[in-house]
């Protein structure tokens, strides 16, 4: 006689992966159309809300605006981990333009930047090599991966809003030439690096609210970072 | 294939000792699944474009976390596995509930394993850039093909005494490997956090 209960464990560990497959498939579009939803009172954002902007597709008969306020994707800030959980990737978009930082909080970093198109995709370059590609779904969240010194990190970052995002602070502490850029999560961990002179290392938490940082002895004050 | 007449197989009551006229499909379906899990899984790995993260569950800081705990779970009851296959083989003393004991942690070991592998194939893929994933990557598949032909397997009787703790052991080496090369690595870089 054969025993079934191998057989309905293997069965088990199928369903539970299909499942899990199909939750994962179908949940990014999901949760984003539930959370636009949500998101579409309080955010009220000025010109062109995430929701509309997102969901219609650029129509062949849009003319390309000279207004950058008309572009079609809408200003905001994004901020996320890395899939691998060992960095942070923050993305600020304004007027068709998107500045990112990415950051593992002790020794990689990068700063990337370029356009962004249309349909909310995005490919940033930085002077060291790194490349960011990305999409924007429904306006609620930056999907892609970041390629650096040879990896690739998937990422997801979902919109931020003050003080989460992305802050960065320049200045000379004497005589070294500081660089700190830091992201802020939503959940209000921080991932920062502090480059001394081309050295970098782990920085100091900034006070979100106001951006202060105390950087070897010397009171900076961090800024939102804008393409 | 031949059997060891003093094989364990005589301490392990509800299966009658190996006999010499095995057929072949015996060893070979489970074989050939076992491949085929493997390598369908490897192959989704790299065909299927990384998503990033997929899911997470309420009251943990990130995914990593959560499949940090869950393969330190599966790892858990793997050593149960360990423990209680000693004990239905008598060689170790052992509860006349061992056996299930035995299959119970099993079962549980491998369901909460296949969330951790779903998010891995779905999220990240078959990658191997460091030396650390690629292991990771193949004793991933690996782990999965090698549980389905223990699975298997266990439907037959009349097999070789050393075949079934083969085989198991395989699959224990697997999960702690992964283990080691996930998890532990996780709470290491990251921190032991929930």
């Amino acid at each position: 006689m054969k025993r079934p209960g191998p057989l309905l464990t293997l069965l088990a560990g199928l369903v539970l992966g299909l499942f899990m497959l199909t939750l994962n498939a179908t949940s990014g579009t999901k949760t984003v159309s539930s959370s636009t939803q949500r998101e579409a009172s309080p955010s009220a954002s000025p010109s062109a809300s995430p929701k509309k902007s997102a969901n219609t597709p650029p129509t062949p008969t849009v003319t390309p605006s000279p207004t950058p306020s008309k572009t079609p994707v809408a200003n905001a800030s994004y901020a996320g981990r890395t899939a691998d959980d060992t960095a942070s990737v923050a993305v600020t978009v304004r007027d068709g333009k998107a500045v990112a930082y990415f950051c593992d909080g002790r020794y990689k970093e990068a700063w990337l930047r370029g356009p962004v198109k249309d349909d909310g995709s995005m490919k940033l370059t930085a002077p060291n090599g790194a490349e960011l590609d990305g999409k924007i779904e429904q306006g609620k969240k930056i999907r892609g991966t970041v390629k650096d010194e040879g990896r690739k990190y998937a990422f997801t970052a979902d919109k931020a809003v003050k003080p989460s995002g992305l802050w960065r602070a320049t200045a000379k502490v004497r005589g070294a030439k500081i660089d700190g850029g830091w992201i802020v999560l939503p959940n209000g961990r921080q991932t920062g690096i502090v480059t001394r002179d081309g050295k970098a290392a782990s920085a100091p938490r900034i006070d979100p609210e106001t951006g202060a940082v105390t950087v070897d002895g010397q009171q900076l004050t961090a800024q939102p970072v804008t393409p | 294939m031949t059997a060891d007449p003093n094989a364990a197989t005589q301490s392990f009551p509800p299966r009658p000792p190996a006999r010499p006229h095995d057929s072949p499909a015996r060893y070979l379906v489970p074989a050939l699944v076992a491949a085929a899990v493997a390598v369908g899984l490897g192959v989704y790995g790299k065909v299927h474009d990384p998503a990033g993260t997929a899911f997470n569950l309420a009251g943990f800081s990130s995914t990593g976390a959560v499949k940090s705990w869950l393969a330190t779970t599966a790892f858990f009851f793997a050593l149960v596995q360990v423990v209680s296959a000693f004990m239905v083989y008598g060689r170790l003393p052992g509860p006349s509930w061992s056996a299930t004991l035995h299959r119970w942690s099993g079962r549980i070991a491998f369901l909460v394993a296949v969330p951790v592998a779903v998010h891995c194939l779905y999220a990240f893929g078959y990658q191997t850039y460091s030396t650390r994933v690629m292991w990771h990557s193949l004793l991933g598949c690996a782990f999965f093909g090698a549980f389905s032909a223990k699975m298997l397997l266990l439907r037959s009787e009349r097999l070789p005494g050393w075949l079934l703790p083969l085989v198991g052991g395989l699959v224990f080496t697997a999960l702690t490997l992964l283990w080691l090369t996930s998890a532990l690595w996780f709470f290491r870089t990251v921190g032991v956090t929930t």
